[in-house]
């Protein structure tokens, strides 16, 4: 006897692996989804690039301080920005702190690797002692706890490494919103070529990380270990951060004790794929942020579409993050057809059959994701 | 002055009633809105023309009418009567406010609220007993007629069943009175010819048979409670909302009025009765109250234990208990109103009052979340959590009663946790978690709509940190009619509370400055 969620199973794996064989995306496509998804990456491309800049200035500037207090300033502080800063009428650069925690938690790809090995030990040992040549009491205390500050400068390598991410992820959106104005984009596959098309031309893009220190640079991460984009950043970043996530506290409450949450971290169905859109707004649930961030940012024919519906604006950020789910699934589409074994339209059965493979693999995990809903 | 409210209410009725051409909802509601405020703002001038320091009937105006039948036209208005004047035209104008302004038939469906709220001023004004019961009977045509076309699915029903238990309320009533007039052998119906103190205890008693019948029925009280969640459930919100928020406080008002204060002795001698009753019909109300889905049944369940506590303060009749009485007349009328509008909103919103399909409705963005708000406020107070009107008037009712019937009262605070739980149980379901897949969609609410709860939410919270501005009105008159020494004879508690009891005034003093 088949089961509901065998037969969502079942469903999800024929109608949505053929319709990922044939070229089409995740999201069906429509012009209303089309708007829609392009019109929220062109503000999730704003954001981005603000996120970028910061994370970026903030793994090359703000490393080893211990009380960072003006790290959202990108070094420019003055009292206007102050105030801005304290009346929240700013970027929420917190939202790019928790996906960079949440990278780093799940960990995956090169660049976890890599901070874990004796050659970032090293690298790290000599920054620190560069650092604080002449501040006796960290050097001992360095002697004393030395996981302490070399785990601050992991950190600082992930903020390097996001912000990279980020800085070509918001020129592709940003890229992509230019090409609609245009003309040249009509539908949601064009959507997902250009996104996969992006991907696949910043590849290979190496991913460094070095800061100066009394006017010396130092390689944290140096080009010759051979990270790159789209393995050692943006791989992990979907995986931890579209499919894995974390439970928050909010609406919904997950009780680890009674085996609500999975004891292993690779079943974790958290992420911006599994998202309920209604507790948006709520209070301590990170996503809120970046919903709030791209509110500010968000094209007239989006808030035009907004308003039809039924509560008009009033439940924006709902409807910015189901739009936000929505442009997501088109990366994710991207994502899964480029990690393809094969191409697309290989003539090779044994190769076909891979790609099925493959994908019914990708379908499985997101048998718990709100793709139905954002098909409906 | 008094009969001003009576005639412009009226007049209000007559000019949207027979209005010459047809009327928009929005225009009828416009004209009648105007009335009922002109009247409410005569009723705060009353208020301010009123010496809360004298105890009898003020604002006295008495015209002959039918000298034969010893009818006439007499008013007044005194402690007892004016705050429930006041709350009548408070809520008779935000029942106009919530009302749908696309309604059917609007002229009528204006006019009868307007000639229900004749009504009803007019049985609180009247100082003749034939003349309240015509302004008593009065006010139950238009009520009727509200339910049975402007109601829901069962509305034929749930009239007509209301109308049948209420005839017989009004029957047991005129019964009462007749016999009042005729074995006392006074010359006329007006309240201050009557002496029945000479009546012997047993024609006492039977009088005081039909009083607690009829506005038993009124109130309602155990048994005699079923017609009002039916009402309730089948009424349109701004139907229940005066229902719950006046009406329901004639019969109150009638068992103080026409019980307690002309039957003294036969009141004394059931009062140990009338306690048992009130401890059951709190405790009643409020376990059926625990086992309803709906929420409008729930709260009109909610209604039927409340009025428990009015009659159990009523019963051991001290000062302070009687004292009681008012404020819990007040706060349950600002309390069950605000309620019975919220539910009105949660219905018109998402087409359901139903706690097994309701979910999440405090979700800020799709949700209903100031509508949420307020429900968890008006709970609240109904639950008598400190800081809200609801608590003021329990804990009056329950000191106030303790030293005459210790363990009736102690049942009765039962009533008060009892309260928190049904009341928790419909907050928890219906407005915590998330929103229920089924009432996702929900269209926004206007502050139009909601206007009227938030006046209402702000007079819970003001009286409830200020109780006294309701107190003082009512104190000189409550000292008058309490009959302390006749109490003492079937005290449960004898001579220990002698003292308390036989310096009413003291004693009101000593507990007011608590507040």
């Amino acid at each position: 006897m088949l089961t509901t969620q065998d037969k969502l199973s079942n469903y999800l794996l024929i109608e949505f692996v053929q319709r990922l064989q044939t070229g089409e995306a995740l999201l069906k496509d429509s012009t209303e989804n089309v708007l829609e998804v392009v019109g929220i990456l062109k503000s999730y491309g704003i954001v981005l690039d603000a996120y970028s800049q910061n994370l970026i200035y903030i793994a090359e500037h703000q490393f080893l301080q211990f009380f960072p207090f003006f790290k959202y300033f990108n070094g420019d502080v003055s009292w206007k920005k102050l105030f801005r800063h304290i009346w929240h009428n700013r970027i929420n650069f917190e939202y790019a702190e928790y996906c960079l925690k949440s990278m780093m938690w799940h960990g995956g790809g090169g660049l976890d690797a890599y901070l874990d090995s004796n050659e970032f030990q090293a690298i790290a040992q000599a920054v620190i002692a560069a650092k604080f040549k002449n501040n006796p009491l960290v050097n001992i205390l360095n002697q004393l706890f030395p996981d302490a500050l070399t785990e601050q400068l992991r950190v600082s390598a992930y903020y390097s490494g996001l912000g990279q991410f980020w800085r070509v992820m918001s020129d592709i959106f940003l890229d992509l919103s230019d090409r609609y104005d245009q003309g040249k984009i009509t539908s949601i596959p064009e959507v997902v070529d250009l996104i996969k098309a992006g991907l696949v031309s910043n590849a290979l893009n190496p991913i460094t990380y070095s800061v100066k220190i009394d006017g010396k640079v130092w390689e944290i991460i140096p080009k010759s270990v051979g990270l790159t984009f789209l393995p050692d950043t943006a791989v992990p970043y979907v995986e931890a951060v579209f499919f894995r996530g974390t439970p928050f506290l909010g609406v919904v409450s997950y009780n680890a004790q009674a085996y609500q949450i999975p004891p292993d971290q690779s079943r974790f169905q958290y992420g911006a794929l599994y998202a309920d859109p209604l507790p948006i707004g709520s209070a301590g649930i990170p996503p809120t942020l970046l919903m709030q961030d791209m509110r500010h940012y968000l094209p007239e024919y989006l808030h035009k579409i907004y308003r039809k519906s039924r509560r008009g604006e009033d439940d924006l950020l709902i409807q910015i993050c189901l739009s936000f789910q929505k442009s997501m699934f088109c990366v994710t589409t991207a994502t899964i057809l480029g990690l393809l074994p094969y191409p697309l339209d290989t003539q090779d059965i044994s190769e076909q059959q891979a790609n099925r493979m493959n994908l019914e693999k990708w379908m499985k995990r997101l048998q718990n994701s709100q793709l139905l809903e954002i098909n409906k | 002055m008094l009969s001003t409210l009576i005639f412009l209410q009226l007049l209000g009725a007559a000019v949207v009633g027979f209005y010459p051409a047809a009327l928009t909802g929005k225009l009828a509601r416009f004209i009648s809105l105007f009335f009922a405020i002109a009247n409410f703002l005569w009723t705060l001038f009353l208020v301010i023309q009123f010496n809360p320091a004298a105890s009898g009937q003020q604002l006295t105006e008495t015209l002959p009418w039918i000298d034969a039948l010893g009818l006439n036209y007499s008013l007044g208005i005194d402690g007892l009567s004016l705050p429930l004047l006041v709350l009548n035209g408070l809520l008779i104008c935000l029942a106009i406010c919530s009302s749908d302004q696309d309604i059917q038939r609007p002229k009528f469906y204006y006019s009868l609220i307007l000639l229900l709220s004749v009504g009803v001023t007019g049985a609180f004004l009247a100082q003749n007993l034939l003349l309240f019961f015509l302004f008593y009977e009065l006010e139950l045509i238009p009520l009727y007629l509200l339910i049975a076309i402007w109601g829901g699915q069962k509305r034929g029903y749930a009239a007509t069943k209301f109308l049948i238990y209420t005839a017989f309320s009004g029957i047991a009533i005129l019964a009462s009175f007749l016999g009042m007039v005729w074995l006392s052998g006074s010359s006329s119906f007006s309240l201050e010819d009557l002496h029945l103190s000479a009546l012997p205890l047993t024609t006492q008693l039977l009088l005081l048979g039909g009083i607690l019948v009829g506005f038993g029925i009124k109130i309602p009280l155990i048994p005699f409670h079923t017609w009002l969640p039916d009402a309730h459930v089948e009424a349109s919100t701004p139907i229940s909302v005066l229902l719950a928020g006046i009406l329901l406080k004639l019969g109150t008002y009638g068992l103080l009025r026409f019980g307690m204060n002309l039957l003294p002795t036969a009141w004394a001698y059931l009062a140990p009765w009338l306690a048992v009753w009130a401890v059951i019909s709190v405790l009643y109300g409020a376990s059926c109250a625990i086992a309803q889905t709906d929420m409008k049944k729930m709260v009109a369940y909610s209604s039927v234990g409340h009025m428990g506590y009015i009659l159990l303060a009523a019963a051991a009749a001290t000062p302070l208990s009687v004292l009681g009485c008012v404020m819990q007349m007040v706060s349950h009328g600002l309390i069950s109103a605000l309620l019975f509008l919220l539910v009105g909103i949660v219905y018109k919103k998402t087409g359901s009052r139903d706690l097994e399909v309701l979910r999440g409705l405090l979700n800020p963005q799709r949700g209903l979340p100031i509508v949420g708000s307020m429900m968890i406020l008006g709970v609240m107070a109904s639950a008598g959590t400190p800081g809200m009107v609801g608590f003021i008037s329990e804990f009056i009712v329950f000191r106030g009663s303790f030293p005459v019937f210790p363990v009736q009262t102690l049942l009765s605070m039962i009533g008060t946790g009892l309260t928190a739980v049904y009341f928790l149980i419909l907050v928890n379901r219906a407005f915590f978690g998330r929103l229920s897949a089924q009432v996702m969609d929900l269209p926004p609410v206007y502050w139009s709509e909601q206007t009227p709860a938030f006046i209402l939410a702000l007079l819970i919270l003001f009286f409830g940190i200020q109780p006294n501005w309701l107190i003082h009105w009512s104190q000189p008159t409550i000292a008058a009619i309490v009959h302390t020494p006749t109490l003492l004879a079937t005290s449960s508690s004898g001579k220990d509370l002698q003292q308390n009891l036989v310096t009413p005034n003291i004693h009101i003093k000593t507990h007011q400055s608590h507040f």
